[in-house]
């Protein structure tokens, strides 16, 4: 790995005496953005790209960027959400485009969302719809606020609220299910 | 977390502690892209503020080294067409490189056309008062040339058929021979078979007088009756053009040819009796159109023959002293030629430069509008994402 250290100063916002640097920057919320694009996509190889051209998009409007007026993890939570937006229409583009897209059996059976999780858990997080997996990554695993999801959601703090109660319902029930 | 947000996770503990437990970790090769594409980014955009930085200079400076290069090449050469063999023959094999008293007539030529532009003689003789081939510019100014000398110089084609216009301005000694010379200038034209088409005589009491006549001359005796009119006086100026008509006669004999053959076939298709109505009908209609062109076309060319029959001269006869005031370009160092030349030849560059800014002005504004959209959308979004 390259030392984050080692990046030009110019990748600090300008004006901002002693903020993080983008190095700083991408060395603590990397496995945030990765995770919560797993979690959000389902596919661990779309979510890499997502995470770099996140990264991306974020370097560019860096100067811009405020540390006061939001935390840095949920502008990239924002960009990612966003990237992956996009990501979803260019898929269902696709998919329209091929018409039979069915997804491989083997490939089913990889862990996608982490290697740690247990089979049920697992299969249950697949049953689950993007929304629902977005709202549980950012809630559960990156351990944002309610205000904070929501805004990366683009949703109101008590939908946001809503979606998660109901998403982990809906996990508790397809692991009972899978159990069963 | 807030407590608060903790209670939205009660009774889901186990399940919270798993996922957190087993949370998936960017791999090292995405960390290293995105470490080593950040740094790459800013070189790419520092690459193309440079690749502008340099490219304007480097256009600029290239349109300033081809406007020297095309000075010092079209000063250069100007030395060469000083030279006998070289007296502007090149596009009508026309009228000579001329000046009067050391001063070379300036010569443009454009599309089968030939001007040649004003000789200047302040002082001296009817007889010095005529054209000489730049060779005589190496004479002293004082040096007469003979009135042969001028109508060689003048040249007009004979071969093809042309349209002569000249003018000349002539002094004569006072106003008593202001009178005399206008109608001696008639008789000549007369003589050679021309025509005055206008006579304006002005005689004014303080002191000059002025007569201008307009003149036609078949254009065959037209550097004769130059000759001739020049010997009137001193003289002052003298401006000879052609334009080539001879295409555009071909282009009509060919034309009328083309219609007369048409015009036959059509005849001989309805007289023949073979044809349908409806093709009668079509067969006439072009008949009627054919034998209006032709009428037309030998119209026109009844109108070019006149105009290459005879040749236009304006002769403006005066006693004013003062001859017409002229710069003289041979006292200009070739330096200042060369950066004259350079100056032209820039303009000319801004002139295209100007030319195809207005032709893709609608395209540019159309790029630059797309630009600014796309600039404008981007930063809003920056400011969004920025703002959360």
């Amino acid at each position: 790995m390259s030392d984050v250290n080692a990046l030009p100063a110019a990748v600090r916002p300008p004006g901002l005496v002693g903020s993080p640097s983008f190095s700083d920057v991408v060395a603590e919320h990397l496995d945030a953005v990765y995770r919560y694009l797993v979690y959000l996509t389902g596919d661990r190889a779309a979510a890499e790209d997502l995470a770099a051209e996140t990264f991306e998009r974020a370097f560019r409007s860096w100067r811009r960027f405020d540390p006061r007026r939001g935390a840095p993890r949920t502008w990239l939570c924002r960009i990612a959400h966003s990237a992956a937006v996009d990501w979803f229409r260019a898929e269902a583009r696709r998919q329209r485009r091929e018409e039979s897209y069915s997804r491989d059996d083997a490939r089913l059976e990889e862990s996608v969302f982490a290697e740690g999780l247990s089979p049920e858990l697992e299969r249950a997080l697949r049953r689950l719809t993007p929304a629902e997996r977005e709202v549980v990554a950012l809630r559960v695993l990156l351990e944002l606020d309610g205000p904070g999801a929501a805004r990366v959601l683009g949703i109101s703090s008590s939908a946001c609220s809503t979606r998660l109660s109901r998403a982990l319902k809906r996990l508790e029930q397809e692991m009972s299910d899978v159990l069963h | 977390m807030s407590s608060t947000d903790w209670n939205e996770l009660d009774g889901y503990e186990a399940l919270v502690s798993e996922l957190r437990a087993a949370a998936p970790v960017a791999p090292d090769r995405l960390r290293e892209r995105v470490l080593d594409g950040a740094p790459e980014f800013r070189r790419r955009m520092s690459r193309r503020r440079r690749l502008t930085l340099v490219v304007l200079p480097a256009a600029a400076a290239l349109a300033v080294g081809a406007a020297l290069v095309h000075g010092f090449v079209s000063t250069g050469s100007s030395r060469s067409s000083d030279a006998p063999a070289l007296t502007a023959h090149a596009v009508t094999g026309g009228i000579h490189r001329a000046l009067v008293h050391g001063r070379p007539a300036t010569t443009t030529a454009d599309a089968g056309k030939l001007t040649q532009q004003k000789g200047y003689a302040p002082t001296g003789t009817a007889d010095e008062n005529a054209f000489s081939d730049y060779r005589s510019a190496a004479m002293p100014a004082s040096k007469s040339v003979t009135l042969g000398a001028a109508r060689q110089a003048l040249n007009i084609p004979t071969n093809r058929l042309v349209h002569a216009v000249a003018s000349l301005q002539v002094r004569v000694k006072s106003r008593q021979e202001l009178s005399a010379k206008t109608n001696e200038a008639s008789q000549i034209v007369g003589s050679l078979g021309g025509y005055a088409q206008s006579v304006r005589y002005e005689n004014s009491r303080s002191g000059y007088g002025e007569a201008v006549l307009d003149l036609r001359v078949p254009v065959q005796k037209a550097e004769t009756a130059m000759g001739r009119l020049a010997g009137l006086g001193v003289l002052v100026s003298q401006e000879v053009s052609t334009q080539d008509l001879q295409t555009k006669l071909n282009h009509e004999n060919s034309g009328i040819g083309s219609l007369q053959r048409a015009i036959a076939v059509y005849e001989s298709a309805l007289n023949s009796g073979t044809l349908s109505g409806s093709q009668r009908v079509i067969i006439q209609i072009r008949l009627n159109n054919a034998r209006r062109q032709l009428s037309h076309l030998r119209h026109a060319r009844t109108g070019t023959l006149a105009s290459g029959a005879t040749a236009d001269i304006s002769l403006l006869l005066t006693t004013r002293s003062q001859a017409i005031v002229a710069h003289h370009h041979h006292k200009e160092g070739r330096l200042g030629r060369l950066l004259g030349s350079a100056a032209n030849f820039l303009g000319l560059e801004g002139i295209i430069v100007l030319y195809a800014l207005i032709v893709l002005s609608p395209i540019v504004l159309i790029a630059a509008l797309a630009w600014w959209i796309v600039r404008e959308r981007r930063r809003r979004e920056d400011r969004l994402l920025a703002s959360a």
